[in-house]
């Protein structure tokens, strides 16, 4: 490339630069841009990656994307993109693409133990519905399963919930977003009796305080970060505090650095509480008319396998799994939860964790009196090398800025609460000192659950891609829910299956002890991403099972698996995602999927045809179910259904759905590649997002039209997005009067998620008389939960905690980060941080290849002594993206008994010199 | 070789020395500067990501920056990610016999 060429590309890139953040341009460097950009055509998108959601625009010419920039409109990220960002034009463009379904064969035909081979789409559709139908045939609806995705477009997620739930009649659908969301989602509904953020993003320029609760936004979230980078230096009193249990690239700008202890945060969040009530912080008016106090059981196990673990687990691993039975109380259990140390308490309500009563402030008040500084100190210190009394200083300095009753507060969080063996009462407490000081869901106040999927949000939850759910917040299990969608799906009473399905892990279970003989894995790596995966592995490729992993690049799932479906990927479909701040966002396909990758969206339409209601709606058996699920095809012949009619024509390609037209003029040329194959001229997007806006209209969760997303001008809207003088207008924070449209005139706040719920009332230790109940329409409630320790802890052994996460170039499991050249390159493989002095005290150094081991597996590393993260001693930290160090072997499978969702931060390992 | 359009933002009145600063700064040029608000528009190149996010990183530590993000990337430099694909893919989509099994898969 010659000089003046390299100069002129660099002008124009300037010219865009500052066209995208809204500088006025100089004519000369108009004319540059121009001249690059002949021919390019420039459509509006969303970011592939986190749950940030940040607008990218998109450039193709000649069926290629040729760039991609900031969205200047889009409010999220105002033209700004992140290093990950930046490559979202990139990701569809790695060598080792999948372009052909691949089955394990021998001599032609499948074979467990063969090779992949390519076949046709006819060939693997044919091999899927065979074994689909083995699996029903054995074992009915629950012998079938899929590992669902927070990365699905809204359309994907909502027509795979449907076929399996309104289909197939199993609840056997778990995204990967319960590795990441879950107890997110218990705290909200349990607080709240409604998920999702009541905030936005905008907190931040409102703010006066961001307190970082676990959450490395300086690597996870960059663009949220450089909002408060930008309010941290441009507002004088705005503070950062950065709670983790090592130092990492967020305790840059932060004022407070407090490194805590595995599990310490639980301890950490009751010091706020008692401090707030005995310096009389509580804001008493607020707390009065809008919060109920309540808690529940201790006694909640740590979600192993509740019964017969010790005919697959080791004995070493049994020396943790033991706990799920009965739990010796240590020393700070005794105090935090008013017992004596080694008291040995049955887990009675392992399988009742969500059990909660109400109770008095009075006994709110004794509950967190133990929580003293002194106490919490002790409990929660991270870093041994920190002296006792500056930490203690830094408790009570977080404490000050709580009790400032003149102190904006908004708190972030992500995986550090969430992935925890307590996550749900974690995020639970955090409500719990929002709502004492009355700070929540008002411009710069609000305890603010971030998320690390594209559409966690949009399709995981709104939608309802979980084993208990249904779309708009509705669950299987509640009898008037599964009414309301079968009203809109058009199905016979019955048809749902009234029993929650097995959640992500349990799928692994399942299929480890063959109770799951079907398992189709969508936009989601489950063999990398699950939590003592030898287990899995070994029962994916042993076990009589079929496996089918759909994916664009070959992980580690795909290795695992049967049959290999090659997926379309971002803007090779039309699409819409959900962000963390309840903006759902929409793109049109720009360029054509490679070979014969095809989109998820069609591959379900496909599969869909090859089953028919008599084939599925017929009496069915259902382990737990006495009953079995009825008998609904009379039901379907009385509706007008035919026994002979298809999945396809009942679900999915419907009258009224074929009454919405492909091609449509809201594509302005862009070809969309589903409708293009189904040749049956409706726009399968477009309709199944009109029959799915039903769920959420006129209770709290409206969206808008499909095409009001598409409107050129639209970035996206919050939800509930309601009508008002012909306009579509979103709800920026909720919960509160002035801005949300469902509040009752008058109540100031109004947490009508709890609308028609009560509770009982009883005392610390168990619910009262059942007959006295407290109703909590309107109001939030304020959880006391208890510290409880980490269920395995570092011994003569297994001396140090392992904690994983991510980095910052590479986005969950590597399959599409690291086929771009330059981030692979940047980071190609996983260290091991280790602090300076473990390692020495180890005899080893950094670049030392070592082996991580824990009771469950090892995996061979390099040990990192420097770098971004300062972890302390006694732990060591190992990033999950890179297959070639998957340390998920080594980690714990350990949940929330509440949420289900894995603790990956938290079990004990050895390291030694390999 | 990668080509990244950046937005730095500094004070004001120190507006003149970080501008002078950043083009002293290997591969970094600047190419537009609005005095009111501070704006900087500065065009890095650097020979892969690394150097390109250490790059960031530089400028994010020039004296009275308060933000400095990347903005724009320039995609069509990277031949080798690129162009490797595409002959490949179009041999495919008429036969699915053309298909390369990954050996990763395989092994």
């Amino acid at each position: 490339m010659g000089l003046s060429r390299r100069d002129f590309l660099k002008s124009s890139i300037a010219a865009s630069t500052a066209a995208t953040v809204g500088m006025p341009l100089a004519k000369q460097a108009e004319a540059a841009v121009q001249a690059t950009e002949k021919g390019w055509q420039w459509d509006k998108s969303v970011c592939r990656f986190c749950g940030t959601g940040c607008g990218i625009m998109v450039a193709t010419k000649d069926g290629r994307i040729v760039a991609t920039k900031g969205d200047p409109d889009a409010p999220v990220n105002r033209g700004l993109n992140c290093v990950k960002g930046y490559f979202n034009g990139k990701i569809i463009y790695g060598e080792d693409r999948l372009t052909q379904p691949l089955l394990r064969m021998t001599d032609g035909k499948f074979d467990k133990k063969g090779k992949f081979t390519p076949i046709s789409w006819e060939q693997a559709l044919d091999i899927m519905e065979e074994k689909i139908r083995w699996a029903l045939k054995e074992k009915g609806p629950t012998g079938i399963s899929i590992f669902g995705s927070g990365q699905y477009t809204i359309h994907e997620g909502y027509a795979a919930a449907k076929l399996m739930k309104a289909g197939f009649r199993s609840n056997n659908i778990d995204p990967n977003a319960r590795h990441c969301m879950a107890s997110a989602v218990v705290g909200f509904m349990q607080t709240f009796g409604i998920d999702e953020p009541q905030g936005n993003y905008d907190d931040i320029e409102h703010t006066d305080t961001a307190i970082l609760w676990g959450a490395n936004m300086a690597e996870m979230h960059p663009i949220l970060w450089s909002r408060i980078t930008n309010r941290r230096l441009t507002h004088k009193n705005m503070k950062v505090v950065n709670l983790s249990v090592y130092g990492n690239m967020s305790s840059d700008i932060a004022d407070l650095e407090i490194i805590f202890a595995p599990s310490g945060d639980l301890a950490i969040q009751n010091y706020i509480a008692r401090e707030i009530i005995k310096r009389d912080a509580v804001d008493h008016d607020f707390v009065k008319k809008h919060t109920v106090f309540a808690t529940g059981p201790y006694d909640i196990g740590y979600g192993f396998r509740p019964k017969n673990v010790e005919k697959f687990a080791s004995a070493a691993e049994m020396e943790i799994y033991k706990n799920e039975q009965e739990h010796v109380i240590d020393k700070w259990e005794a105090i935090a939860q008013r017992k004596k140390e080694g008291e040995v308490v049955k887990q009675a309500n392992a399988a009742t964790p969500m059990k909660d009563w109400a109770i008095s402030f009075e006994d709110f008040k004794a509950a967190v009196e133990p929580y003293t500084l002194d106490f919490v100190a002790q409990v929660a210190k991270g870093d041994p090398d920190e002296p006792m009394e500056q930490f203690k200083a830094k408790l009570q300095q977080l404490a000050d800025f709580y009790c400032d009753r003149n102190r904006k507060i908004v708190s972030y969080w992500t995986m550090g609460f969430n992935q925890h063996q307590r996550g749900s009462w974690v995020n639970e407490q955090c409500y719990m000192n929002h709502l004492l000081t009355g700070r929540q869901c008002q411009p710069g106040n609000g305890a603010f659950s971030l998320t690390g999927q594209p559409s966690a949000c949009g399709t995981a939850r709104e939608v309802g891609t979980f084993a208990h759910r249904l779309p708009a917040d509705m669950v299987v299990m509640n009898p008037k829910h599964r009414a309301i969608a079968e009203k809109i799906w058009k199905l016979p009473a019955g048809t749902i299956n009234p029993q929650m399905g097995s959640h992500f892990v349990k799928i692994m279970r399942d299929l480890e002890d063959g109770q799951i003989l079907f398992n189709w894995t969508q936009v989601n790596n489950p063999w990398q991403n699950t939590a003592n995966v030898n287990h899995w592995i070994k029962a994916a490729r042993e076990m009589n099972n079929f496996i089918v992993v759909a994916d664009a690049y070959p992980g580690v799932s795909a290795k695992v698996a049967d049959l290999i479906l090659p997926a379309a990927m971002i803007n090779e479909k039309w699409g819409a995602y959900g962000n963390a701040e309840r903006r759902t966002q929409v793109w049109r396909q720009q360029v054509m999927p490679p070979g014969q990758a095809r989109p998820d969206l069609w591959m379900m339409l496909e599969l869909s045809k090859r089953f028919k209601l008599k084939d599925v709606w017929g009496a069915q058996p259902v382990p737990g179910l006495k009953e079995g699920l009825p008998d609904v095809l009379p039901a379907a012949q009385a509706m007008g259904y035919s026994p002979e009619s298809t999945l396809y024509e009942v679900l999915f390609a419907t009258p009224e759905n074929k009454k919405v037209k492909w091609p449509d003029p809201i594509a302005k040329g862009h070809p969309n590649i589903t409708a293009d194959l189904l040749k049956d001229g409706w726009f399968p997007e477009k309709a199944l997002f009109e029959e799915y806006r039903q769920f959420g209209t006129g209770h709290g969760h409206d969206l808008a039209p499909f095409d009001v997303y598409h409107d050129d001008k639209v970035r996206g809207l919050k939800w509930p997005v309601v009508q008002k003088d012909g306009k579509w207008v979103e709800t920026p924070w909720r919960n509160n009067e002035q801005y949300d449209p469902y509040v009752q005139q008058g109540l100031g706040f109004d947490f009508y998620g709890n609308n028609g719920q009560a509770l009982v009332m009883g005392d610390l230790d168990k619910p009262g008389d059942p007959a006295k109940k407290v109703d909590i329409s309107h109001k939030a409630k304020i959880y006391f939960r208890p510290y409880a320790s980490p269920v395995e802890k570092p011994d003569a052994n297994y001396d140090m905690w392992l904690c994983t996460g991510r980095v910052l170039e590479h986005w969950h499991s590597g399959t599409m980060t690291r086929r771009v050249p330059e981030l692979h390159r940047a980071v190609p493989a996983a260290v091991c941080w280790i602090n300076q002095k473990d390692a020495e005290a180890k005899g080893l150094k950094r670049n030392d290849l070592v082996w991580v081991e824990s009771r469950r597996g090892k995996v061979k590393v390099r040990l990192e002594t420097g770098g971004r993260n300062r972890v302390p001693r006694g732990l060591v930290y190992v990033p999950w993206f890179d297959e070639g160090v998957l340390i998920n072997k080594v980690t714990l499978d350990a949940t929330c008994p509440l949420s289900k969702e894995t603790d990956y931060k938290k079990c004990t390992v050895k390291v030694y010199k390999a | 070789m990668n080509l990244s359009g950046i937005l730095v933002v500094a004070h004001p009145e120190w507006q003149g020395q970080v501008v002078e600063t950043l083009n002293a700064l290997e591969g970094v040029e600047v190419h537009q500067v609005d005095e009111e608000t501070g704006r900087i528009i500065a065009v890095q190149e650097a020979p892969d990501i690394h150097a390109e996010i250490e790059g960031l990183k530089r400028i994010k530590a020039v004296s009275h920056v308060i933000m400095a993000e990347m903005v724009y990337h320039y995609l069509a430099d990277d031949k080798q990610a690129y162009e490797a694909m595409p002959p490949e893919l179009e041999e495919q989509q008429d036969g699915f016999d053309a298909c390369v099994v990954p050996a990763y898969l395989n092994s």
